[in-house]
C-alpha cells in the first residue's frame, strides 16, 4: 500500500498570511483617516526603516539591546539553577532560601529599575543587574519543581547500581530537568524584552528602548512605531530560537506531544 | 554460609499521623545459586522488603546481611552487585534502547566499547536485535520489559532481584518472558529472588517458594518438587497449600 507522503509543516501558513495580511491593510486604510502623530502610512515605516539601516541604529542598537536581553538571562539561569538544583537536592535548604527567593519575586521590575540606578553606576552593570534580579528567582522556581518532579522510581533503578553524585547529576538530574528549563526559558525571554525596554527609557543612551524614547520626544510616530515592531520582531525570534532548540533536544519525547 | 541472610526484620513507616508496619519480624535465608519466588498479597510488604536488599531504605528493626554485609549500611560495597527488574520497566524516556542497556554499565564506569558490546549481546539474547535505536515510548510493554531485563543482567551482579516483574504484561507476553527470564537465570547462575503475587507464577519460577504474611512475615517456606511440571494434581494440592497458609493469615492482618 502506498501512503501519501505527509505534508510538510511550515511556519508560515495561509491563515497566518491572510490574518497578518489584514491586519496591515487595516492599518493602512486607518492611517488614510488619521493624523500622521497617530498613525502613519506603512510606507512611512518603512521609510523609517530604511532611515535606521543606513544610519546603522536599526543595527547596532537591536544588536545592543538583545546582547543585554541574554547576557543578563545568563547571569539569572545560572544563579536560579544553581539555587534550584541546590534547594531540590540538599535537604532544609529550600526551607531557608525559598522565602528570601519569594521576597526577591516580588518586587516590582519597576523598582528593581529604580533601585539599581541608585546602587550602581554604569548603564551595563545596571541593566545586567536589573535583569538578573527579575529572572533568577523565576528560574531558580522551575529548576527547584523540576528536581522535585524527577521520577522516584527512576531515582531509585539509578541507586540501585550505586552510582557516584556526580553520575546521578549527570545521567539523571540534567536530562530531567531540560524541558522545564527550556520552558522557564522561553517565559523569562518574553518578560526579559520588556524590562530591558523600560530600563532603556529609564536609564540608557544607546538601545532600543532609548531609540524609542527619542523618537517620541521628537512626535516621530513612525520611528516609535518602527522600533515597536523591532522588539515584537525579535521576541518572537528568540521564542522560536528556544523552541527549534527544544524539538532538537526533546527528540526521544512521543511526536504526538 | 548463606548468601542472603534476613532476621527478624522490621519495616515501618509514618503514615501522617499514625504507623504502619510493612514487615514484622521476617526472616529468611537464600543460598547462593538459588531461586527462590517471594509470594503474598499485594500491599504485604514485597516492595518494601525489595528496597530494603537493594539497600535504599533502612530497616527499623532486624538485620538483611548479604555476604556478612548490610545493603543500607554498606551501601557503597555493593557497587555492581545488585540489579532489579522492576514492575514497571523503569526506562530511561530520553535513552534508546541500547543507551538504557548500557545504563548501568556506564554507572560501573566499563569502557564505552565494552559496554555497547556487553548491552548489545544481552538485547540479541533477549530478542531485541534491530531495536537498538528505539525509543522506549516507541516498544510495547513486553519489549520494555526485556530492556529492562537486559539492563539488569549486563552488570553480571551477584543477585538479581525481581518485583512483580511481569505482572503488567498480557498472560501470553509474560508466559514467553517468564520462560526466556528462567533460561536466563539457570545459564547464569544467579541468585535471584523473585517476588510476585501470582501463585502460579511463583511455582512455575521459585525452586523454593516463600509465603508472606501481612504485614510480610513467614508463613511457609517450601521446596517445590519438580514433579509438579508433570503431575496436576501434586501441583493444584502445592497451590491449594500456599492459598491455605495465605488465607488463615487473616485475622492477623488487623494487628
Amino acid at each position: 500500500m502506498d501512503l501519501e507522503p505527509l505534508p510538510k509543516e511550515r511556519a508560515l501558513n495561509i491563515e497566518m498570511l491572510i490574518s497578518l495580511g489584514a491586519l496591515l491593510f487595516s492599518w493602512q486604510v486607518a492611517s488614510f483617516f488619521l493624523p500622521e502623530y497617530v498613525l502613519p502610512g506603512l510606507q512611512m515605516v518603512l521609510q523609517e526603516f530604511l532611515k535606521m539601516a543606513q544610519e546603522g541604529t536599526l543595527f547596532w542598537d537591536t544588536l545592543l539591546t538583545l546582547c543585554r536581553i541574554w547576557q543578563g538571562l545568563i547571569g539569572g539561569f545560572l544563579v536560579g539553577a544553581l539555587l534550584g538544583v541546590a534547594m531540590g537536592t540538599v535537604k532544609k535548604t529550600e526551607n531557608y532560601l525559598i522565602p528570601i527567593v519569594n521576597f526577591i519575586m516580588g518586587i516590582p521590575a519597576l523598582a528593581w529599575t529604580l533601585i539599581v540606578i541608585l546602587w550602581f553606576r554604569g548603564t551595563e552593570t545596571r541593566i545586567f543587574a536589573l535583569m538578573l534580579a527579575v529572572s533568577f528567582p523565576v528560574f531558580s522556581h522551575s529548576i527547584l519543581d523540576a528536581v522535585k518532579g524527577i521520577s522516584k522510581d527512576l531515582m531509585e533503578m539509578t541507586l540501585a547500581f550505586r552510582p557516584t553524585r556526580t553520575q546521578v547529576f549527570r545521567m539523571l538530574i540534567v536530562p530531567s530537568i531540560i524541558p522545564h528549563m527550556l520552558t522557564a526559558w522561553k517565559v523569562t525571554i518574553g518578560f526579559a524584552v520588556r524590562v530591558v525596554i523600560v530600563a532603556e527609557l529609564v536609564g540608557a543612551s544607546t538601545g532600543v528602548g532609548f531609540r524609542m524614547l527619542q523618537q517620541q520626544s521628537l512626535l516621530n510616530m513612525s520611528g516609535v512605531l518602527a522600533w515597536t515592531m523591532v522588539l515584537v520582531v525579535s521576541g518572537l525570534a528568540m521564542q522560536l530560537l528556544i523552541t527549534k532548540m527544544e524539538s532538537r533536544l526533546l527528540r526521544w519525547r512521543p511526536s504526538t506531544l | 554460609m548463606s548468601k542472603i541472610e534476613c532476621r527478624d526484620l522490621t519495616k515501618v513507616f509514618r503514615l501522617g499521623s499514625s504507623y504502619f508496619q510493612a514487615i514484622r519480624d521476617l526472616s529468611f535465608e537464600v543460598d547462593g545459586g538459588e531461586l527462590v519466588a517471594v509470594v503474598g498479597k499485594t500491599g504485604c510488604g514485597k516492595s518494601s522488603a525489595l528496597n530494603i536488599i537493594l539497600g535504599l531504605e533502612k530497616p527499623t528493626g532486624g538485620k538483611l546481611v548479604i555476604d556478612g554485609k548490610e545493603p543500607y549500611n554498606d551501601f557503597d560495597h555493593f557497587r555492581g552487585k545488585l540489579s532489579a527488574v522492576f514492575q514497571t520497566d523503569r526506562l530511561i524516556p530520553w535513552r534508546t534502547v541500547l543507551r538504557n542497556a548500557t545504563y548501568a554499565l556506564e554507572i560501573l564506569r566499563i569502557p564505552q566499547e565494552r559496554r555497547i558490546e556487553k548491552a548489545r549481546c544481552w538485547l540479541e539474547k533477549l530478542g531485541l536485535s534491530g531495536f537498538e535505536n528505539a525509543y522506549p515510548h516507541e516498544l510495547s510493554g513486553g519489549m520494555r520489559q526485556r530492556v529492562g531485563i537486559a539492563r539488569a543482567f549486563s552488570i553480571d551482579p551477584d543477585i538479581l532481584l525481581c518485583d512483580e516483574a511481569f505482572g503488567h504484561l498480557d498472560e501470553v507476553t509474560a508466559i514467553k518472558l517468564r520462560a526466556d527470564f528462567l533460561e536466563l537465570v539457570r545459564e547464569t547462575k544467579k541468585t535471584s529472588l523473585f517476588i510476585t503475587h501470582d501463585i502460579d507464577e511463583a511455582m512455575d519460577l521459585g525452586e523454593r517458594v516463600l509465603v508472606l504474611g501481612k504485614p510480610a512475615r513467614l508463613l511457609m517456606d517450601i521446596q517445590v518438587p519438580s514433579e509438579i511440571k508433570s503431575s496436576p494434581t501434586r501441583r493444584a494440592e502445592l497451590k491449594s497449600r500456599i492459598i491455605k497458609a495465605i488465607e488463615s493469615d487473616e485475622p492477623a492482618a488487623q494487628g
